[in-house]
C-alpha cells in the first residue's frame, strides 16, 4: 500500500472509530465513554468477581469484539503469527501499573481522546501527563531499552487468548449467578449499549485497528522518533470526528453528549496534578510495552501472547485498583491511589532503567 | 537495490543504522510499512550493493527483504522469528 493512502486509509478508520465510539454512548454506554479499554477491562475483572465494586462489573463486549475483530482479521488476511516469550513477566508488571495510572485519570489513551471529544477538559492535564509519559519512554529507547526478543509459538498458544474471549461471551450471554453485573442505577457498570451492538462495534474497530496499526502512544512515539504523522493522524481522526458526532447528536436533541468544561463531567474528577501523574504513568508504561491498551487487545487477537500477558496485568491491575482504594472517583483521587500512582512511576522507571543497554553504545 | 531491516528493538535499529554509516551505505530509520508487516517497530532502509553490511546480521535483526517492482523479496529471517 502506498504512503499516501496508508494515511487516508487511517484517517478514514479513525474517523469511522470515532463515530462508532459517539454513537455506542447513544446506544447506552456512559457519557464520554464509548469505549474505554482500561474502564472496560475493570468492568470485566469485577463481573468475575475479582473485585467487588458494585458500580463497575459488567462483561463488555467491545472488548471481547476488539480481540475477535483482530484475530479474524489477521487470520483472513494470513498475519495471525503466534509469538510470544518476550520478558512476560516485566509486561505484566507494567500492564499493572499502566491500569492504575489510567484509573487515576478514569480512562485510557482512548477515553481521554473521547473525553477531549465531549468537551472535558480535565483531559487536557491527561493529554499533557500522557505527551510526557511518551517522551520519558522514547528517551530510554534511543538510549538502548528493550525486552527480550520474541519468538514464534505454536498456532494453539497464539489462539488461546482468542478462545478465552468466546468463553467470557458465552457467560455474558449465559449470565450465570457467580457473574456480577452492575444494578440499574449503580453506576457505570449498569449503562450499557445492547450486548449485539456493543459486540459488532468492538468487531469493526478491532479489524480497522488491527489493519491500520492505530495506536494511541505510537502516533506521538512515531512523530518524536521520525517526524511521522500517520498513527497520530488517525489519533486525531477519532477526536474530530467524535467531537462532530458529539455536537449533531446533541444538536438533534437526543441528550447531552457534548459539554464544555471542568466541573461535574462524567466519570471524571477536576484534580489536574494527578489526571496529568496518572497519565503520564500510563504513557511511559505504554512505550516501554510498544503500545497502548488498545493496541495490546489487538497485538492478543493477532496472536500475540506477551501482548496477551499485558491485558491479564491490565485486568489484575484493575482489581488490586478497587479492592485496595486505589481508583479515583468523581470525587477526586484517594491516597492510596496517589501513592501508588508513585510507586508506579518508580517501578516503570526502574523497568526501564534496568533494560537498557548501557555498555555497548550506538 | 534499496533492503529493509526489522529489528527486535528500536535500539536494534540504531545500532544497525550506525553500522551502514560506518560502511558508508545511506541508511535511514523509519516505521515499518505496513504492507511489510502488522508489527509497528522501527525498521531501517538502505541502499547497498551487498544485502548485508556486515560478514553476518547482527542478532537483533528479525528479517530483511530486498524493495524490488514486484513487492517484498524475504531474503533472511533470524532463528524462531
Amino acid at each position: 500500500m502506498p504512503k499516501t493512502h496508508e494515511k487516508t486509509g487511517i484517517v478514514l478508520a479513525g474517523i469511522a472509530i470515532g463515530v462508532i465510539a459517539s454513537l455506542l454512548v447513544f446506544f447506552g454506554n456512559p457519557v464520554n465513554m464509548g469505549f474505554c479499554i482500561a474502564c472496560f477491562l475493570r468492568d470485566i475483572s469485577g463481573a468475575l468477581g475479582l473485585h467487588t465494586a458494585p458500580a463497575v462489573q459488567y462483561i463488555r463486549p467491545e472488548i471481547l469484539g476488539l480481540v475477535l475483530g483482530s484475530f479474524l482479521l489477521s487470520v483472513f488476511r494470513k498475519e495471525f503469527m503466534p509469538r510470544g516469550g518476550s520478558s512476560p513477566l516485566t509486561r505484566f508488571v507494567l500492564g499493572f501499573f499502566v491500569m492504575i495510572g489510567c484509573l487515576m485519570f478514569l480512562g485510557c489513551p482512548f477515553r481521554m481522546i473521547l473525553r477531549l471529544a465531549g468537551g472535558d477538559l480535565n483531559a487536557v492535564f491527561g493529554l499533557l501527563g500522557f505527551v510526557c509519559g511518551i517522551l520519558a519512554g522514547v528517551f530510554f529507547l534511543n538510549k538502548g531499552y528493550s525486552l527480550k526478543r520474541t519468538y514464534k509459538l505454536p498456532t494453539l498458544e497464539g489462539a488461546a487468548f482468542s478462545a478465552i474471549q468466546v468463553a467470557l461471551l458465552v457467560l455474558l450471554v449465559a449470565a450465570p449467578a457467580f457473574i456480577y453485573f452492575s444494578e440499574a442505577g449503580a453506576g457505570p457498570g449498569a449503562l450499557h449499549a445492547p450486548i449485539l451492538i456493543s459486540l459488532a462495534a468492538g468487531l469493526i474497530v478491532g479489524a480497522l485497528a488491527q489493519r491500520t496499526r492505530l495506536c494511541m502512544v505510537g502516533g506521538i512515539r512515531d512523530l518524536v522518533l521520525f517526524g511521522e504523522w500517520k498513527l497520530l493522524a488517525g489519533f486525531i481522526a477519532i477526536l474530530a470526528s467524535a467531537l462532530v458526532c458529539n455536537l449533531v447528536l446533541t444538536g438533534t436533541g437526543a441528550g447531552t453528549f457534548f459539554t464544555l468544561g471542568m466541573e461535574g463531567q462524567p466519570v471524571a474528577h477536576t484534580d489536574g496534578l494527578w489526571n496529568f501523574l496518572g497519565m503520564l504513568l500510563a504513557g511511559f508504561g505504554c512505550v516501554l510495552l510498544g503500545g497502548c491498551p488498545l493496541r495490546q487487545l489487538v497485538l492478543s487477537g493477532e496472536g500475540n501472547t506477551d501482548s496477551a500477558i499485558t491485558v491479564l496485568g491490565l485486568g489484575i491491575g484493575a482489581a488490586f485498583a478497587h479492592n485496595f482504594g486505589l481508583a479515583s472517583s468523581g470525587t477526586g483521587p484517594t491516597a492510596n491511589g496517589k501513592v501508588a500512582v508513585v510507586i508506579g512511576i518508580v517501578v516503570v522507571a526502574v523497568i526501564a532503567v534496568a533494560n537498557t543497554v548501557r555498555t555497548e553504545k550506538a | 537495490m534499496t533492503y529493509i531491516a526489522t529489528f527486535y528493538s528500536h535500539f536494534g535499529a540504531i545500532r544497525f543504522r550506525k553500522l551502514c554509516q560506518e560502511k558508508g551505505i545511506p541508511a535511514e530509520i523509519m516505521p515499518v510499512p505496513r504492507d511489510l508487516s502488522s508489527s509497528c517497530g522501527s525498521c531501517v532502509r538502505y541502499e547497498s550493493t551487498l544485502p548485508c553490511p556486515a560478514p553476518q546480521y547482527p542478532e537483533e535483526v528479525e528479517q530483511v527483504v530486498s524493495v524490488t517492482s514486484q513487492g517484498y523479496q524475504s531474503l533472511y529471517r533470524a532463528e524462531n522469528g
